[in-house]
């Protein structure tokens, strides 16, 4: 019903339009009461033809055929000549129809339906469709019933490919053609059809699109076209394990009791539940991680039957993190003792990414676990300030790179093609100094090189690419918040890029025992990144900030100290990914705009009874529904929680009602506001 | 190579309009509808500031009267030139009353009772709605029909639909079919799950593999196609992903690359446009900034809270182009308008004027309106585009009658 041309009438006209409107109304009617009462006669079928001839928008009388066709089939005996004369006038019919106007989805899906019956000869679709497709080349409907076609009569991908070449040859601002293209492509490579390698082809499609793009740079199929190929060099499809906690060849000292951020060592972990967290990072959200994809071969007991939980939202059973709880404390003495903990993951198949790719290959590691007998000495019950006492950290640095280990390394089999390509790119994208969408190729291109090359190098990178974000920000104002993000995302990838870069950013916190502490603070960051490498980050200072949310936080489970104060959280929902974190005890969300406007993000899902009546069951919420249903958000987030400090002033929603209602759902809380409460 | 307007402008004036034949044939139109959207604005940004003031009355004015004039003439008698729309006559109705509704007003006790039997007649005897009485029960048309049986609120018109029927277009393989041996596509999918929420059917077994389907026709891209294998589209984008929200999923979609493929469909001439490297439409006005406001006013976890559109020079794009001044929108300059692009390019300047409010109950400042307050429009619901105050009525009735 869209796009296509209405034009307005004369008198004359009018009158004539008029008089079709009439016929076609009568054709109607008479067309209705065929379908109603079943009548498949030719003249009745012919009446259709005529209906559809002039309104091919009309879906019932596609159907009313449909059923006629089965209804002549039943008929006849098997006679391959008598079928195919039947279905062949089904085809004009479309054909006509799609003459009259090639927007429509019943005409086309009716092609479909006479084809799939496998007794009409396909051999004329092509032809017809480059008929169509001269007269509209970005028609999708005409391109969607093209790969139709090709995969019905299993014309080869590399003809298919021929033929965007053609199109791209006479149009390169076809962007249908650069997508299809990349459809065929991803097919062919992926099952690496005769020459078709990555590291042949993809850098012969850089030189195609390069044409395209410097032909002329206003033009956009170029550089879609341009962040495919970015893609395919830079990721593979496989998911990949990126990190873990307690990572490789690590070893971790446990205790027993509350770990109030309040270890000295990097490597120190306590909780008063005896568990701790095993977490697995992939570069990509997967499924299907399980004591059968997982297994575990330790002498600590009772960690028999994992349980592995996606770190997301609820419903969703993928996540790129997955953690585990073991135990570490049993009845049995063990205290004082070292344990090899191997962890096997991919043995067998069940990891799949949501795109629907498995686990590329298994992979091992072993990390040793220290398991003391002592509780050692914690401020648990002190309160934890973040404005003053920290010192520098004295890099002991061969503690964090054991802790910063990628274990990806060995994954990235043929690198080498891979940075060639992208710096030949780079070279030839500095030649565009003035365009904006130049400047953000060239930070993309300078990121995945980053990406791929050595650590000694990287820092030279990100310079440049949060130079150039910063240009885009004043050069494109209106997407300005766009830029901000990939920016604080260039930043934590610099941030975390080396031991060097990151240990400038470790301090120790004097009041709490010199305990490390992770301070991101005033880098006007928009959004979190990096989290893969931050895992072991138990205290972490991110006030100053211009966050919006905690989204990826989630990740790192074994945060137990955050600071938020400071940004631009706006409500509790803002911090549903802290629900995820076990171990959080203390939590400063003072100086946000919590309350400022409440925003209700339910009216868009109380209507759906996945969603309805959540809390009117649990206990907290019958004793104090209008509380609740006033502090729905907080309600959800805080009740997940162990928050045994809180900081919230500074926000609108902060005041008596608040937090008596916060006193409720929180009871081990401690420190509210900087006072100790009366228990 | 034409790259800037000044350029543009500086090549209309020394008549290089030859060198067009040259051009790729998208290069040709997109710079044919740049040469009028630039001649628009240009003419009005040289009117002095008196002109201004003065067009201000007239030129940046929504021009309520004619545009409830143009909607209730298309209510009571349509012309002949719909005879291909016969199909599709519940979207009419729809198109006009969810218009009218925007603007503030309503219609008088008949047409409602007649628009409410009218309907009545397009529903199917197991429930579902055709294009016209005695059609096959249709996904699209069931809903405009329920979307229009929303807008006009109130017992008589909610206690009219059957709420069976959703259940038959499901197909094993997770999607929607759009009617009885029908085609299946993201917009079916869109289309069944918003009647569904709305009606408070929606359930395990409507879901089911729903999300998978989704997922796997969004594209590199990063927006989202009608079927597996297609390059992403606006009106599909915007179908997917409300579908995702609807059924709570949405963070399976890639948003990164959501947000990357929808900040680069904002066209220089403000407007937007539907697909990589397609001319702006004035429809996608609704489309587009709505996925960007989904994704926003939906996921406040997610990072983004505010919105990356240009709202004031959307609503330029539309007012000054769009706008057809007897009353009406239409797609670009030199096209004819009708009822479709009205009511989309009214759901998108409402949708540009609260982008930037607070909360739903606060209307929006003077500064967010092009125009004076009088252009000011009702709040749309994002993900079924009906207006807010009808949807909360309707969605307590239903709700009500679980």
């Amino acid at each position: 019903m869209h796009g296509r041309p209405r034009k307005a009438y004369k008198p004359e006209e009018e009158a004539a339009s008029a008089a079709k409107a009439a016929k076609l109304r009568a054709l109607q009617s008479q067309f209705m009461s065929n379908h109603h009462n079943k009548i498949y006669t030719k003249e009745a079928v012919d009446l259709s033809t005529k209906l559809l001839e002039i309104n091919p928008e009309a879906y019932t009388a596609w159907n009313y055929r449909k059923l006629a066709v089965e209804d002549k089939l039943s008929r006849i005996e098997s006679d391959p000549d008598l079928i195919k004369t039947i279905l062949d006038e089904e085809l004009r019919v479309v054909e006509s129809a799609l003459s009259q106007n090639f927007k429509s989805y019943g005409a086309w899906h009716h092609r479909k339906w006479v084809l799939s019956k496998g007794h009409s000869s396909v051999g004329n679709e092509l032809q017809l469709l480059n008929k169509f497709q001269k007269l509209d080349t970005r028609n999708f409907h005409a391109w969607n019933y093209r790969r139709f076609v090709v995969e019905l009569t299993k014309r080869s991908e590399q003809d298919e490919l021929k033929y965007t070449d053609d199109m791209i040859g006479s149009d390169f601002s076809n962007y249908s053609a650069w997508h299809n293209r990349s459809v065929l492509l991803s097919s062919l490579l992926a099952r690496k059809a005769d020459g078709f390698l990555p590291n042949k082809k993809i850098p012969d499609e850089y030189k195609l699109v390069q044409n395209a793009i410097f032909t002329d740079e206003d033009d956009q199929s170029g550089w879609f076209y341009h962040l495919w190929l970015l893609d395919q060099t830079v990721n593979v499809e496989t998911p990949l394990l990126t990190s873990s906690w307690p990572s490789h060849g690590s070893r971790i000292s446990l205790y027993a009791g509350c770990s109030n951020g309040s270890f000295s060592k990097l490597t120190t972990f306590g909780s008063e539940s005896g568990y701790f967290p095993l977490v697995l990072n992939f570069d990509q959200a997967v499924g299907g991680v399980s004591s059968s994809t997982v297994t575990i071969d330790t002498e600590l007991k009772g960690n028999e039957d994992l349980v592995w939980e996606p770190v997301s939202k609820k419903n969703s059973h993928v996540s790129c993190v997955w953690v585990a709880r073991l135990k570490y404390i049993s009845s049995e003495p063990c205290f004082g003792k070292e344990y090899k903990v191997k962890v096997k993951i991919g043995n067998s198949p069940g990891i799949v990414s949501s795109r629907g790719c498995n686990f590329s290959a298994s992979y091992e590691f072993v990390f040793t676990a220290h398991v003391h007998d002592t509780v050692e000495e914690s401020s648990q019950e002190g309160i934890v300030s973040w404005t003053d006492g920290f010192d520098i950290w004295d890099a002991e640095s061969k503690d964090l790179n054991a802790l910063t280990t990628l274990d990806r390394s060995n994954a990235q089999m043929d690198s080498k093609w891979r940075q060639e390509a992208i710096a030949e790119e780079i070279d030839l994208f500095r030649e565009l100094p003035d365009s904006k969408i130049g400047k953000l190729t060239l930070a993309r291109l300078l990121m995945a090189k980053a990406m791929i090359s050595d650590d000694a190098v990287k820092g030279v990178h990100y310079n440049e690419i949060l130079e150039l974000y910063k240009d885009l920000m004043a050069l494109d104002s209106s997407h300005y918040q766009y830029y901000k993000d990939v920016h604080s995302v260039a930043l934590l990838r610099k941030v975390t890029s080396s031991t060097e870069d990151l240990s400038g950013h470790l301090f120790r916190c004097r009041n709490m025992n010199n305990s490390v502490c992770l301070r991101l603070n005033n880098l006007s960051l928009s959004r979190i990144a990096s989290v893969e490498k931050l895992l072991f980050v138990q205290m972490l200072d991110l006030s100053h900030n211009e966050l919006h949310s905690t989204e990826g936080l989630g990740g790192m489970q074994l945060l137990s100290c955050l600071n938020l104060s400071h940004n631009r959280i706006r409500s509790f929902s803002a911090l549903d990914s802290l629900r995820h974190l076990k171990q959080l005890r203390v939590l400063d969300v003072s100086h946000n705009h919590i309350g400022e406007h409440s925003v209700d993000t339910t009216r868009y899902l109380c209507s759906s009874p996945l969603f309805n009546s959540e809390w009117t069951q649990d206990e907290v919420g019958r004793q104090m529904p209008t509380l609740v249903t006033k502090y729905w958000d907080a309600y959800f987030v805080l009740r997940d929680l162990n928050l045994k400090q809180l900081d919230i002033t500074g926000n609108v929603i902060a005041g008596d009602v608040f937090s008596s209602f916060v006193l409720r759902v929180v009871p081990k809380l401690v420190w509210l506001d900087g006072k100790k409460l009366e228990i | 190579v034409i790259r800037t307007r000044a350029q543009l402008e500086s090549s209309v004036e020394d008549g290089v309009m030859e060198e067009l034949p040259s051009m790729t044939v998208s290069q040709r139109d997109q710079f044919l509808v740049l040469n009028d959207v630039f001649r628009i604005y240009s003419d009005f940004d040289a009117s002095d500031i008196a002109t201004q003031i003065f067009t201000c009355c007239s030129r940046v004015e929504i021009q309520r009267d004619k545009q409830l004039d143009y909607l209730m003439n298309g209510l009571r008698h349509l012309g002949p030139s719909f005879s291909s729309l016969d199909a599709n006559r519940p979207w009419i109705c729809y198109w006009i009353l969810h218009s009218i509704a925007l603007l503030g007003e309503s219609v008088d006790d008949e047409l409602e009772n007649n628009t409410i039997d009218f309907l009545g007649r397009c529903q199917g005897p197991d429930g579902g709605y055709g294009g016209g009485p005695g059609q096959l029960a249709h996904l699209a048309t069931s809903y405009a029909a329920v979307n229009t049986l929303v807008t006009l609120g109130g017992d008589k018109a909610l206690s009219s639909i059957n709420r069976c029927f959703l259940r038959r277009m499901k197909d094993p393989d997770g999607g929607f079919r759009v009617h009885d041996m029908g085609e299946m596509d993201v917009r079916a999918c869109y289309l069944a799950i918003s009647i569904a929420s709305i009606l408070n059917i929606l359930d395990d077994e409507l879901t089911r593999g729903l999300g998978d389907y989704i997922l796997s026709c969004q594209t590199y891209e990063g927006g989202i196609g009608g079927e597996p294998g297609s390059e992403a589209h606006a009106g599909n984008t915007y179908c997917g992903l409300a579908t995702m929200a609807l059924i709570t999923e949405v963070d399976r979609l890639n948003l990164d690359s959501l947000m990357n493929w929808i900040v680069h469909q904002q066209g220089v001439e403000r407007g937007f446009q539907g697909r990589t490297n397609k001319l702006v439409d004035g429809c996608y006005t609704f489309w587009q900034p709505l996925v960007q406001l989904n994704l926003v006013a939906l996921f406040e976890d997610c990072r983004r809270v505010q919105p990356v559109f240009d709202s004031l020079n959307l609503q330029r794009y539309v007012i000054l182009c769009s706008m057809v001044p007897e009353g009406g929108f239409r797609d670009k300059p030199g096209k004819p308008r009708d009822f479709y692009h009205t009511c989309y390019c009214l759901s998108g300047l409402s949708v540009a004027q609260h982008a930037w409010s607070k909360d739903k109950d606060t209307p929006p400042l003077n500064s967010d309106i092009l125009g004076s307050y009088a252009n000011h429009l009702e709040h749309v619901h994002l993900l079924h585009n009906v207006v807010m105050d009808r949807y909360n009525k309707a969605i307590e009735f239903f709700h009500r009658e679980a």
